[in-house]
C-alpha cells in the first residue's frame, strides 16, 4: 500500500483527541466506505451524508426502525427484503399497533449527528426521535424505551444528574436534541485503543461503534467486508 | 492580593446586576385576553428565567383559562421568539432587546430613564410568559422536579472546568452536596457559597488557565432562515504562544520570547477576523458582556475570572456597529 494517497493514513496527533481536520478527514474516509458499498440493506440506515456548516462539518444518519408486525415500505432503501430481523422492537403493546396493522405510523425516525465538540475535542453524537403518529420529538423515556439495549440502560441511566443522555441544544442548529454525554470519551477511546495507532478513520468506526452501541446504531456489518477493503485500496 | 480584591469587586458588580422585567400572560390563555395585570420584577441578569415560573404560576392561577397547567409547563418569549431558558436573563436580553450597551463615558447607570408607559423602551423589558403549547422544536421541555434545569447547569460548568484545566476531573471530584450547592448558590444568587466552591475547581491565580471557557453569540439577520443566533466557539488560550505572534509580526527579531497576554481584542480577531479586523479597536462590532460594552484590551483570563456567570463561561454578545 506504498502508493496509498489516502489522508485517512495518518497518525492521530493528539490522541486520544481529534483535531477538526482530522475529524472531517475521518467522516470523509467513513464516507467513501459507504459509497464503495452502495446501499445499506439490513442496517436500518436510510441515509449517510456528510454537511460542511459555518461552523463545522457534521457527519449525518438517519435511521428508520420499523415494527416487525407492521412493515414500511415508505422508503427506497428499505425496499429490498431486510436480511436481519431489526435489533429493536418497537410499540409492541402498543394498542395503536394493532389498529393501523399496515401503515408506518409505528415508524420510528431517528437523526444522528455527529459533531467535534470544541470544548472536548472529541466525537459527540446528537440525536433526536420522531415517531410517524406523533406530532414533535419523543422524549427520553422514549429513548430509553425503544433505542437503549437492556444491558446498558443501567450503566447509562446512574451517571450524572439525569444519567449518560442528556436532552440539550443541538450546537449548531440550536434545536433541542439529546447527547450522549463526551466528558469520558478520551478515556474510554485510550482503553480500547491501547498502544496501537489508529488512522482518523478507525478512531471514527471505534467510537461510533462504542456509542452507537448504547443507542442500538449499529455499525452494517457488510462495512468490513473483504471486498469493500479491496476497493477502498483499489481508490486509493 | 490586590488583584484578587479587583476581580472580587467586578465580581460582586456583576452577580448585583439586575434588570426590569415586565411579564404579561400570553392573551391566548387569559380569561381576560390582554387585560390581565403585567408581573413586574427587578430580575438578577445571572439569573434563570425558569425561577421565576412558581411566582408567575400563582400571580396569574386566576387569570388562566385552562388551571390544570403547571408551573413547570411555563415558557417565555419576547416578541415572539420563544427564549432558550439555558442562558441567563442577562444575557437574553443583552442578544434580544436591541438596547445600546453601556460603556466608559456614557452617563447614567443601565436603569435610569426607563419607562414602563412607553413601549419603545427597552426597560423594562417585556416578556410574556406561557403555560400551554410548549415549542418542542424549540425549546427542551423542563420538568416539576428540576432536574432537567439542573442537569443543563452542571453539564455547562463540566465543559467550562474542562477548557480550564483540560480534564473535568474537579467537577466529578466535588462532593455531592457541594456540586448541588454550586447550583442552588447560583439559584439564590449567594456570592459567598458560590465563591467557595467555585474556588474548588478555578486553578490558583498564578497557575494560568489551560483554556478561556468563552462563547461567542453572533446575531443572524431575520431573514437567513436558520435559527436567529450563530455561536462560535473554539479553544482560546490564555496566552498567545511566541511562535504564532512572532509570526504575524514583521519584525521577527524584536518579538519578545515571553508569550502575549490573549486579550478580548485579540480572541476576537483570531476567531472573527472579518468582524474584527484590528484586535485593539472595534471597527465593525464590539463586544458586549453584561449589558456592557468590554474593552478590547481587557486580558479573557481577568475577565473571566472577574465576569464569568454562574456556570463558569463568558458569553460575549457580538453586537455591529452603526
Amino acid at each position: 500500500m506504498a502508493s496509498s494517497s489516502l489522508s485517512s493514513q495518518r497518525v492521530l496527533s493528539a490522541f486520544p483527541l481529534l483535531t477538526p481536520e482530522e475529524f472531517e478527514c475521518a467522516c470523509r474516509a467513513f464516507l467513501d466506505r459507504i459509497h464503495v458499498l452502495g446501499n445499506l440493506d439490513g442496517a436500518e440506515w436510510s441515509s449517510v451524508r456528510f454537511v460542511q456548516q459555518a461552523t463545522g462539518p457534521i457527519l449525518k444518519i438517519s435511521r428508520s426502525i420499523h415494527n416487525p408486525h407492521a412493515p414500511s415500505y415508505d422508503n427506497i432503501l428499505s425496499a429490498s427484503v431486510d436480511t436481519e430481523e431489526p435489533q429493536v422492537e418497537t410499540c409492541e403493546d402498543d394498542p395503536e399497533a394493532l389498529i393501523r396493522e399496515s401503515n408506518s405510523s409505528n415508524c420510528l425516525h431517528i437523526e444522528h449527528d455527529v459533531i467535534l465538540s470544541p470544548t472536548y475535542q472529541v466525537p459527540v453524537l446528537y440525536f433526536t426521535l420522531r415517531q410517524d403518529s406523533h406530532p414533535g420529538p419523543l422524549g427520553i423515556d422514549e429513548v430509553y424505551q425503544y433505542l437503549v439495549p437492556d444491558q446498558y440502560r443501567k450503566e447509562l441511566q446512574n451517571v450524572g444528574v439525569m444519567g449518560g443522555i442528556s436532552f440539550g441544544y443541538h450546537p449548531q442548529f440550536g434545536t433541542p436534541a439529546f447527547f450522549v454525554h463526551p466528558c469520558n470519551t478520551a478515556d474510554a477511546m485510550k482503553q480500547i485503543v491501547g498502544q496501537q495507532w489508529v488512522t482518523p478513520e478507525t478512531y471514527l468506526i471505534i467510537w461510533l461503534g462504542m456509542v452507537g452501541n448504547r443507542l442500538s446504531l449499529h455499525l452494517p456489518y457488510e462495512l468490513f467486508g473483504t471486498d469493500v477493503v479491496q476497493k477502498l485500496q483499489g481508490l486509493g | 492580593m490586590e488583584a484578587q480584591a479587583t476581580l472580587n469587586s467586578i465580581q460582586k458588580a456583576v452577580w448585583d446586576g439586575r434588570l426590569p422585567l415586565q411579564i404579561r400572560l400570553a392573551p391566548s390563555e387569559s380569561r381576560i385576553y390582554d387585560q390581565t395585570d403585567p408581573y413586574l420584577i427587578s430580575y438578577h441578569r445571572i439569573s434563570y428565567l425558569p425561577s421565576l415560573l412558581p411566582r408567575l404560576r400563582a400571580f396569574f392561577a386566576s387569570s388562566l383559562i385552562d388551571p390544570s397547567s403547571h408551573a413547570h409547563d411555563g415558557w417565555f418569549s419576547f416578541e415572539g421568539v420563544p427564549l432558550k431558558w439555558h442562558l441567563p436573563t442577562g444575557l437574553l436580553y443583552d442578544l434580544y432587546a436591541g438596547a445600546d450597551p453601556a460603556s466608559k463615558g456614557t452617563v447614567g447607570s443601565e436603569d435610569a430613564g426607563w419607562d414602563i408607559d412607553n413601549q419603545d423602551s427597552p426597560l423594562p423589558w417585556r416578556l410574556v410568559v406561557h403555560f400551554s403549547d410548549w415549542p418542542d422544536e424549540e425549546l427542551v421541555r423542563l420538568d416539576a422536579e428540576g432536574m432537567v434545569m439542573n442537569d443543563a447547569y452542571i453539564n455547562s460548568v463540566k465543559e467550562a472546568d474542562f477548557l480550564r484545566n483540560g480534564t473535568a476531573k474537579g467537577i466529578m471530584s466535588l462532593s455531592k452536596e457541594d456540586s448541588s450547592g454550586l447550583w442552588k448558590s447560583v439559584q439564590d444568587v449567594d456570592l459567598l457559597s458560590f465563591q467557595r466552591i467555585s474556588n474548588i475547581l478555578l486553578p490558583p491565580l498564578n497557575q494560568p488557565f489551560r483554556n478561556i471557557p468563552i462563547r461567542l453569540f453572533l446575531p443572524l439577520p431575520p431573514d437567513s432562515g436558520c435559527p436567529s443566533l450563530k455561536v462560535v466557539q473554539s479553544p482560546v488560550p490564555p496566552s498567545i504562544p511566541p511562535s504564532s505572534v512572532a509570526a504575524s509580526q514583521l519584525n521577527i527579531s524584536r518579538s519578545s520570547i515571553t508569550p502575549q497576554t490573549q486579550t478580548i481584542g485579540s480572541a476576537l480577531h483570531s476567531l472573527l477576523p472579518h468582524l474584527f479586523p484590528s484586535r485593539r479597536t472595534p471597527v465593525l462590532a464590539k463586544p458586549v458582556l453584561h449589558g456592557a460594552a468590554v474593552p478590547m484590551s481587557a486580558p479573557v483570563e481577568e475577565l473571566v475570572r472577574s465576569s464569568a456567570y454562574g456556570d463558569g463561561w463568558l458569553y460575549v454578545v457580538v453586537r455591529m456597529m452603526g
